[in-house]
């Protein structure tokens, strides 16, 4: 259903800009981008703040290398005969990545930490290449991948995606249209293992279909103009979001799929009773989940798969080990095979607190996942004795720690009427004290304000929407509560609810043990929250408790991080309510969004209600046209302040980066976002080992 | 006699299906289940889940039948030997333990070998010197394990050991022996991690021994053969070692049936902060993630244990003293 | 299983043996409760521990006057202060002050660096006028035993300096202490009503009761305890307030307390219910119940005592790894175990060691009560030789 009203608006933000050709400038973004973090005043932190660059791609073939070499490691089996020569491994035109500082040299093994089977996307974002489109460094342009390029039909109906000749998986199979057919037909159409269609594959509700024009040609047709389709091919998303993230943990999504090795497993291709019995003997409880297993890459080192590095040593291990793939179809600007580290080891730690321990003693070459903020002193401290370098990667969303009021809730019908209130949302914003939260919680590295994206996207409102009712100001808020009506105050100077049944109460609703501290964030907001005579109460749940009331809409504000907000069409769940996965702004919301109307609760506000009719109409307008659109949003979720913002733009999630002084073409700042797969926008596979 | 035997049997096997339904019907009381908490974990890590996969998960693991078919259905799998499938490691869970089983026992029997190294001759000192000071600061450094939060001292420890000491920070192996397989020199490794868990594991159980240790040694050495020994002019080193000591240590015989599940149990919180490659850690996470299979395994298992320990005890107990037989039959 | 009985008659001997006469006629005509305490006084470590207790009750009792600031202002201008030291003279008069600070936040280091103004004293008063509270809940009152008045946020005192969010570690350490040391003592009260009811069944009525109410014991210890509190404290009903969330805890954690209690009931029940008084009562026709309460728990109250004292410590090192596991009290409540998981990282243990002050006092009461236990234990068996 969810899907269903997000497939619309994304289909309608296709543009015909989305052109025949190389990569689609989506933006301005990227001038702006850099300097962003620098211009604000010498502010604490900047110096670990980096400029922004990345590796870029070649895309003209008349510069490709001609000639190629490859890693000892992979020349030693070329010898023995074990491998073809390097230049039957790599398609015809390869990926050609001219890495950011220099050309590398081969060998080495990153040495990472991880959390455990749970913790799939610390590597899936390191082979992230294995999408058919992708961003550049900046996370703002498409960019090919899989695809050497692709091609929109005028009307918007057609999405043409041009193969490489040549390309081979990991196994040495060729790569081709009929990967892909495989997947369209025997997995995605299978009812046994995908029951309903993906909301990513469907435009205004109406599935799209796969179809092969010739070996190195697929196309996507649909039934509809979905221009969009192409961002959705580029982002993290079902689509687009490749093997490694899209098939794992029982997920059938992401257009293709190792059809020569998969097939086996399949009953079309075998016998049903003879899988049903090497399931069992497996330990699996039929076909279906032992099919899913075994086209995991994290779990089954047998995959072919088309990433810089495959696995060796399942993620289910006190170690996930990683090693290159022969086959990988990417070369530095000189024509030497990528990737130029040998092997990746995850080692396992149990907690964070290890993890990190870990990470100071300089036991990792590259961290950027799972490292604290709260812990930078002691990174700092010991940067010398553990031989790194940190790194800050702010991110572009609004705020880390977002007050979602609640605009369905109905369990108590006067503290409903508050939540609906804008004088009282804004009231509370303006009662919030964020250079305080900042300065405790972020160590002053954050940028307080709303949830409006950083002002270098071009989704953003400006810089005044990043200030607008989202200053400190107890005066003005005290006002805006006595005229809305708020005037009997008790003994303690706490405002009393108007139905007179005591005190006027507002609950915050936290996750345990989530990544930013929300409910000693939410603590301190409550402590301000005092000098406007509004009672909060904080109310910390465990993580999955958290999202269970919220399906059941039973919060009454929800703190959340705001990410992937900054790419409101692709990832618009943290923004506004219209994915019924998760809607911090009201469930019910979101789920008469989804449904367009027919099932859950249409909004009561007319403001928000206008912003959800903008997401949708954005249909088939040019870029432009569209950003105005997501402006515009914006400046409605500011003005009206459903969604109360503190503190963002900042490294706090997966942007404290541990970087051993041995590693070269590290990028000073990288894009630290979800649709950019960080750290793979800044291709790992051209990261090597000085020495 | 062995109608008794026959009667303990019984009743442990009852047991053991009062805990399997306990242990399901604990883990199931959280709301939610396995999909909803693996929806929280991936969107708290950068991913996310369509309603559409998660239905289908569901629907994979039989998560959206009611609860007692559920149970049903796990009872079946369990009592064929087969445990089902760790649905976060896709793994059976036999394995997914197998691979930690071993290495929880490792832990546990060094701190169950170092509470009795560090207790017993603690618990003789306080008996034969009782109200000394010496036995005011035995006593006293026994209990300090008793008394510190062990998650505590764990990362205290943990984090001086790497400071002071560049000491490994957590886990059992080095990196480069994590995967490899079983040489002199891993089990070197092996044994250079070991001191820091079982210590503070161990720590953890000394006082209770103490404990024991001093009030049985007590009794005894009021006893009138010990007067006669001494009278006789047995050295009193001697003397005491020698009958009393030996008798004390009788009813320890009786506890060794349950300490291991006990340890094992013990060790959940500081396998966590060590990071050490036990159960512990497992089934923690196992029950936060609402993985039915693996810890409704694990509790099993502990509880099994459990049961099957104190029915060892029992046994033993009747084989030293005979009169709790009567006692039992009461 | 075998519950350790202690007799330490080498203590009575020695008395008998040092004056007999008087000795002997002071045990004679001397209640239980004085042999008892005759007895306990010989364990100077369990008298000084006895001592040890009552002083924590009483901050129990009295911790809004001992905390001078509010446990839940915050401040970030005054976060992770390190503890202040009081300085007692100026010039040689006796005047308690403190330095005023200015904090900042080291942009080299990320560290907030305080910086002492030997200038700027403040005056710390004794029973200054702070905060409003309620003595006992009832009697309005703001005079704290210490305290600096009038004074702005940064130039507060600071004992122990303060948390993340520039909260005051001394005043959250004495709620803190009143929260864990009263769940402590509920949970055992809880422990001991249902031990010494279902013990005191199983062992006065036997047979098939008795099994069933063994049996009860024995899943329950089969369980691993960290899964039974999971579930059970995951299963607290959602719309609850800190305060029923509390109780709920204490419930829990009592649920682990009262199956030792049983046994040591269950075993006494078991070897006085033979004697011959107990027979008597039955014969004059006494009620079951006023056989139990009039008759068996005098007898072995003492043990009970003892063995009640050993349970609380397990109580708060309870209170304090539920907290650890996130399954305890939450923040906004404020516990030893709230407090300890805040120092459980790395950051504390590097850049402000003071966050982990209050294992200082869990390690001391939790070393008290065991010691007070033992030394009540060693004095409950009287008549033993």
């Amino acid at each position: 259903m969810s899907r269903k009203g997000r497939r619309i608006t994304r289909r309608e933000f296709l543009q015909d800009a989305v052109l025949a050709t190389g990569g689609i400038a989506l933006a301005g973004l990227t001038p702006a981008l850099a300097t962003a973090a620098e211009k604000t005043d010498p502010k604490i932190g900047a110096q670990l703040i980096g400029k922004l660059e990345g590796p870029t791609l070649i895309l003209d073939p008349a510069r490709f290398p001609k000639k190629f070499s490859e890693a000892p490691m992979l020349a030693e089996l070329v010898k023995a005969g074990k491998l073809p020569p390097v230049e039957k491994r790599i398609p015809e035109e390869p990926l050609v990545v001219k890495p950011v500082h220099s050309i590398g040299k081969y060998g080495g093994t990153w040495r990472r930490g991880f959390t455990g089977p749970g913790d799939g996307e610390n590597g899936n974002r390191i082979v992230s290449t294995d999408k058919i489109l992708f961003w550049d460094y900046t996370g703002t342009k498409v960019m090919p991948c899989l695809a050497r390029d692709w091609k929109v039909s005028d009307d918007g109906r057609v999405i043409a995606i041009l193969l490489r000749k040549g390309h081979q998986w990991s196994d040495g199979t060729p790569f081709t249209a009929d990967d892909f057919i495989f997947w369209y037909e025997d997995i995605y159409l299978n009812k046994d293992l995908q029951p309903t269609p993906n909301p990513d594959f469907m435009v205004n509700g109406k599935p799209g279909a796969l179809r092969k024009r010739d070996d190195y040609t697929v196309v996507f047709e649909f039934p509809d103009p979905n221009y969009l389709f192409v961002d959705i091919l580029a982002g993290s998303t079902a689509m687009g979001g490749g093997q490694a993230t899209q098939q794992h943990f029982g997920r059938t999504m992401g257009a293709y799929m190792p059809a020569h090795y998969v097939k086996q497993y399949l009953p079309k291709y075998s016998s049903r009773d003879e899988l049903d019995r090497k399931a069992k003997a497996a330990g699996f409880d039929g076909w279906v989940s032992y099919i899913k297993s075994r086209w995991d890459w994290r779990l089954n080192p047998d995959l072919p798969t088309l990433g810089p590095w495959k696995t060796v040593s399942p993620i289910n291990t006190p170690t996930w080990g990683l090693e290159r793939n022969p086959y990988y179809y990417g070369i530095d600007s000189e024509g030497n095979q990528l990737p130029y580290i040998d092997k990746i080891s995850m080692a396992l730690a149990e907690n964070l607190e290890v993890l990190n321990l870990r990470a100071i003693a300089g036991q990792y070459d590259l961290q950027e996942r799972h490292t604290a903020l709260a812990k930078l002193p002691v990174f700092l401290e010991n940067r010398s004795k553990g031989n790194y370098d940190v790194r800050l990667d702010p991110a572009l969303n609004g705020s880390d720690a977002t007050l979602q009021c609640n605009q369905a809730y109905d369990a108590d019908p006067e503290v409903a009427k508050w939540l609906l209130s804008r004088d009282f949302r804004r009231a509370l914003s303006l009662g919030i004290d964020r250079e305080q939260i900042n300065e405790t919680f972020w160590l002053g590295v954050g940028t307080p304000g709303s949830v409006a994206p950083a002002e270098s996207i071009p989704y953003s409102p400006g810089p005044e929407w990043r200030k607008k009712w989202s200053s400190h100001n107890p005066k003005q808020a005290n006002e805006l509560l006595d005229n809305a009506g708020l005037i009997k105050k008790d003994a303690e100077g706490y405002r009393l609810r108007t139905d007179g049944k005591g005190r006027l109460r507002i609950e915050m609703l936290t996750a345990a043990g989530s990544f930013i501290p929300h409910t000693q964030i939410g603590e301190m907001i409550k402590e301000q929250w005092k000098k406007i005579g509004i009672q909060g109460d904080v109310k910390e749940v465990e993580r999955s408790l958290y999202f269970t009331r919220i399906k059941a809409n039973e919060h009454q504000i929800a703190i959340w991080l705001n990410d992937g907000s900054e790419v409101i069409y692709l990832f618009p769940r943290h923004a506004l309510p219209v994915d019924p996965v998760e809607a911090l702004l009201g469930h019910p919301i979101a789920n008469w969004y989804a449904s367009g109307g027919t099932q859950g609760k249409e909004p009561k506000d007319p403001q928000l209600k206008k912003a959800l009719e903008l997401f949708r109409s954005a249909a088939g307008k040019k870029p432009q046209e569209r950003y105005k659109i997501a402006q515009e949003i914006w400046k409605i979720m500011v003005d009206e302040q459903y969604s109360i913002g503190t503190v963002g733009q900042s490294p706090a999630a997966m942007g404290v980066r541990i970087v051993s002084k041995k590693l070269g073409n590290i990028p000073s700042r990288q894009v630290n976002a979800q649709h950019a797969r960080t750290p793979c926008s800044s291709h790992p596979a051209t990261f090597f080992f000085k020495s | 006699m062995l109608a008794y035997l026959v009667r303990r049997l019984i009743l442990a096997i009852l047991t053991t299906w009062a805990v399997s339904v306990l242990s399901f019907v604990v883990i199931q009381l959280p709301p939610g289940d396995y999909i909803t908490s693996y929806i929280a974990q991936m969107s708290s890590s950068g991913s996310f889940v369509s309603e559409q996969e998660a239905n289908a998960l569901r629907q994979q693991y039989g998560l959206d039948q009611p609860q007692y078919i559920q149970y049903i259905r796990w009872m079946k799998m369990v009592l064929q030997g087969n445990f089902g499938m760790a649905l976060e490691y896709g793994r059976p869970v036999a394995e997914v333990i197998g691979d930690r089983i071993y290495l929880t026992m490792v832990v546990s029997v060094a701190a169950i070998i170092f509470t009795w190294c560090a207790a017993l001759p603690i618990g003789v000192y306080s008996a034969v010197r009782q109200y000394s000071w010496g036995d005011y600061v035995a006593t006293f450094i026994g209990f300090i394990g008793l008394a510190v939060p062990s998650f505590m001292l764990a990362l205290i420890l943990m984090y001086f050991g790497f400071t002071l000491f560049n000491a490994n920070i957590g886990g059992l192996f080095s990196d480069e022996f994590a995967e490899a397989p079983w040489t002199l020199a891993k089990l070197w490794d092996l044994t250079k991690h070991l001191p820091l868990p079982a210590l503070i594991l161990g720590l953890a159980g000394t006082a209770q021994l103490i404990r024991i240790m001093r009030a049985n040694l007590l009794d005894e050495l009021g006893k009138p053969y010990v007067v006669t020994a001494r009278a006789r002019g047995l050295s009193e080193g001697r003397l005491i070692i020698k009958y009393p000591v030996r008798v004390a240590l009788n009813p320890f015989a009786s506890t060794i049936g349950y300490l291991l599940p006990y340890v094992v149990s013990g060790s959940i919180i500081v396998s966590l902060v060590l990071s050490l490659p036990t159960v512990g850690p497992l089934l923690l996470k196992s029950l936060v993630a609402q993985d039915m299979f693996l810890a409704g395994t694990i509790v099993l298992l502990l509880g099994v244990m459990t049961v099957i320990g104190t029915f060892i005890s029992d046994l033993l107990l009747m084989w030293i003293d005979p009169r709790i037989r009567f006692e039992g039959r009461q | 299983m075998t519950e350790p009985t202690v007799r330490p008659g080498a203590v009575v001997d020695e008395e008998v043996a040092l004056l007999p006469s008087v000795a002997e006629e002071r045990i004679s005509v001397a209640t239980q409760w004085q042999l008892m305490w005759w007895r306990f006084k010989k364990h100077r470590l369990a008298m000084l521990s006895t001592v040890i207790v009552f002083l924590f009750y009483l901050v129990v009792v009295f911790a809004d006057f001992l905390a001078y600031s509010d446990p839940l202002a915050s401040e970030a201008q005054r976060s992770l202060l390190p503890p202040h030291r009081i300085h007692w003279f100026d010039e040689g008069r006796f005047a308690p002050h403190v330095y005023g600070l200015t904090g900042k936040r080291d942009p080299a280091t990320f560290k907030r660096v305080y910086t002492p103004d030997p200038e700027k004293k403040i005056p710390v008063r004794f029973f200054a006028r702070g905060f409003e509270y309620r003595v006992f809940g009832l009697i309005p009152m703001d005079r704290h035993l210490i305290g600096v008045e009038g004074a702005t946020a940064e130039e507060t005192l600071f004992l122990l300096g303060t948390d993340e969010q520039g909260r005051d570690l001394w005043s959250r350490l004495m709620y803190g202490t009143q929260t864990s040391l009263i769940i402590g003592l509920v949970g055992v009260s809880l422990s001991l009503i249902l031990g010494v009811f279902l013990g005191g069944i199983s062992g006065l009525y036997g047979g098939v009761l008795d099994t069933i109410i063994q049996r009860v014991i024995e899943i329950l210890r089969s369980i691993p305890t960290i899964p039974l509190w999971m579930g059970l404290a995951a299963a607290l009903p959602n719309d609850w307030t800190v305060i029923q969330i509390y109780f709920a805890i204490t419930i829990i954690i009592s649920l682990i307390g009262w199956t030792e209690l049983a046994r040591v009931v269950r075993g006494r029940f078991l070897s006085l219910r033979q004697e011959d008084f107990v027979m008597a009562a039955e014969l004059c026709g006494c009620g079951q119940m006023r056989i139990i309460f009039t008759h068996l728990v005098p007898s072995f109250l003492s043990h009970i005592i003892a063995a009640t004292t050993l349970a609380i410590p397990a109580m708060i090192i309870s209170e304090t790894s539920l907290s650890f596991l996130g399954l305890g009290l939450r923040p906004p409540a404020i516990s030893w175990g709230v407090l300890l998981q805040q120092a459980q990282n790395i950051q504390a243990l590097a850049i402000s060691p003071w966050l982990l002050i209050p294992s200082i006092p869990v390690t001391i009461v939790i070393l008290a009560f065991n010691f007070m236990g033992d030394g009540l234990r060693d004095a409950a068996d009287p008549y033993g030789q």
